[in-house]
């Protein structure tokens, strides 16, 4: 009897020095950086197409929008408006990360290769929420027939009823697996500016592109200049 | 005959004597080591702090350092040389040998909220009756007024106005043409764009455009003469004789709301009328005027002529009554299309209205 009670005890005394242990040892908590940067950049790239298109007033107070200008194009059917975009505002937040990215064409300028070919050279102001500058990669949408892809917008525009927008509508990349245009890459070069805590990308792309796409992999953001 | 009373009774002494030695350490709690890396995330709970030097950071675990890292950073805000932060929990990132510290209940987060202040001019232009209007949004951080100017070709100030950013302007151009638009705000911005509010002639090949008087015979080339008289009536001329042949109309100026006015002066059959001393009545088969007013282009019936061959007038693609009548086409565009049974000299125009800028 006494040695039963005594057994009792010790396991007593076992179970509280085993659960002491287990909630007084540091809490190590698995966190995958990599993969939420990732999946925060995932979800950012499959809802870019329906984020809000607006003008420089509401983009400048909202988040996750997507600022474009209007300009009126050619096609063979006439003169419609398009929608170009230009200036970017991202933003998603995972459990310990939190992903913002701000891309604003500044200007396009015309300019000569080294071999003598034209180009334009888009100036794009880049702003990062982490620290570490992303690694990019930087194509041009070069249509294999201009008018056929201006056709193609035209054909958009009258059967919705309203501008679609270049390489986001109606979804991004829909234009290269259609096999209207092609991605190529572009040279580019990010610079950055330590004082203004901005980064500073130019990129070069044949001037027949309606527009660039920077790739924040798997995010692919295009990019247009429609003033040139 | 060693019972599992026993074996209880052994292993309660031995934990016991496991947790007598364990509290003879200095560290009370914990028993493995706060990792020490240049990129990994953790919570720690217990007495934990952290204290910015010069050089470098420590994490203390009571008065015993635990891990040195590059500089603290406690919710997003570096940590002066000196200062010290300590909670419970604390959840900490390391990254690139950086401590990002939280003390917030939520877990931290690495990455900080952009400060992107948007800035620039936004321009727009849109159809609207009789003309074009465009919207101009201008967006900086000031409190500068920010001034707007329109000019149209002959330099004169045709419309102003002013506002604070954010700021919303609206220009109508009224009468097509090409205008010069300021908008300043010294000394931040001072840029100058060119709107362009016209109607876009799209025509088949036997189709001339002309801005004055055309007399000649240029059959069979050119079977459909168009005169573009706007610009006369912007100079503020009271008549305008208009020839698309030999023989000249009057016309007085438009409804003083029209957006373009233009003639149209057509020939139905080639090589007729080539044998009279004076082709008098060439391009005179079917004259029209069209004019771009508030409810839309107006295709008014000015003249005509009877010839031998049949000929039709058709407008956005339904057959017109040649003799008399006005025709209103669809805004923004109208499509104009004289058809004769000597099928070289069909012509056809397409007038479609188009804002824009640059």
């Amino acid at each position: 009897m006494w040695s039963a009670a005594y057994g009792l005890i010790a396991l007593a005394v076992v179970a509280f020095v085993v659960l002491y242990a287990a909630a007084h040892a540091p809490n190590f908590k698995t966190v995958n950086l990599a993969d939420q940067l990732y999946n925060a950049k995932k979800r950012l790239a499959n809802d870019l197409p329906s984020f809000p298109r607006t003008n420089i007033i509401d983009f400048a107070t909202n988040v996750n929008v997507v600022r474009v200008r209007t300009v009126n194009v050619e096609a063979s059917g006439g003169s419609f408006p398009v929608k170009f975009p230009i200036s970017y505002k991202l933003s998603a937040r995972e459990d310990n990360l939190l992903y913002e990215l701000y891309l604003n064409v500044i200007l396009c300028r015309p300019a000569t290769l080294q071999g003598g070919a034209a180009a334009t050279l888009y100036v794009v102001e880049l702003r990062h929420s982490l620290s570490q500058l992303p690694w990019l990669e930087v194509y041009a949408a070069v249509p294999r027939n201009a008018t056929q892809y201006y056709d193609l917008l035209y054909n958009d525009y009258t059967a919705w009823g309203r501008p679609p927008t270049v390489g986001l509508d109606p979804r991004v990349g829909a234009d290269a697996d259609a096999g209207f245009v092609d991605y190529v890459k572009a040279e580019w070069a990010l610079v950055y500016y330590e004082a203004f805590d901005l980064s500073i990308l130019y990129v070069a792309a044949p001037p027949s592109a309606p527009y660039i796409l920077v790739v924040d992999y798997p995010l692919t953001i295009p990019l247009a200049c429609p003033r040139r | 005959m060693i019972a599992f009373r026993d074996i209880l009774i052994f292993a309660g002494l031995v934990a016991l004597a496991a947790a007598v030695i364990a509290s003879l350490f200095p560290m009370r709690e914990g028993v493995s080591p706060v990792p020490a890396c240049s990129d990994c995330a953790f919570k720690l709970t217990g007495g934990y702090w952290i204290r910015q030097y010069g050089n470098y950071a420590a994490l203390y675990l009571g008065t015993r350092e635990a891990a040195r890292y590059g500089w603290a950073y406690v919710d997003g805000r570096p940590l002066g040389v000196g200062e010290a932060v300590g909670c419970d929990p604390m959840y900490v990132h390391v990254l690139n040998g950086l401590a990002y510290v939280s003390c917030n209940s939520n877990n931290s987060t690495l990455g900080r909220v952009l400060p992107t202040a948007a800035e620039g001019v936004d321009i727009s232009a849109h159809p609207s009756r009789p003309g074009c209007t465009f919207t101009v949004d201008v967006m900086y951080n000031t409190s500068t007024t920010v001034r707007l100017e329109v000019y149209d070709e002959n330099g004169r100030l045709i419309y102003s106005a002013s506002g604070t950013p954010p700021v919303s302007f609206n220009f109508n151009a009224s009468v097509a043409g090409t205008y010069r638009m300021h908008v300043y705000a010294p000394p931040l911005l001072d840029d100058w764009y060119t709107l362009y509010a016209k109607i876009n002639i799209k025509a088949s090949r036997n189709v001339a455009v002309y801005t004055s008087n055309s007399t000649e015979d240029l059959r069979p080339d050119i079977a459909l003469k168009i005169i573009d008289i706007t610009d006369y009536w912007k100079k503020g001329y009271d008549l305008v004789w208009v020839a698309p042949g030999p023989t000249y109309y009057r016309y007085g100026p438009p409804r003083s709301d029209a957006f373009a006015d233009f003639i149209l002066g057509w020939h139905c059959c080639y090589p007729c009328d080539r044998f009279f001393f004076v082709p008098h009545h060439v391009y005179l088969d079917e004259v029209w005027r069209l004019t771009f007013t508030p409810s839309g282009p107006v295709f008014t019936h000015i003249d005509d002529q009877i010839e031998r061959e049949s000929k039709y007038v058709y407008v956005d693609g339904k057959y017109v009554n040649a003799r008399n009548g006005t025709y209103t086409g669809s805004d923004p565009t109208i499509t104009v299309k004289f058809v004769s049974s000597d099928s070289k000299m069909n012509a056809e125009a397409v007038f479609t209205k188009v804002c824009s800028w640059s």
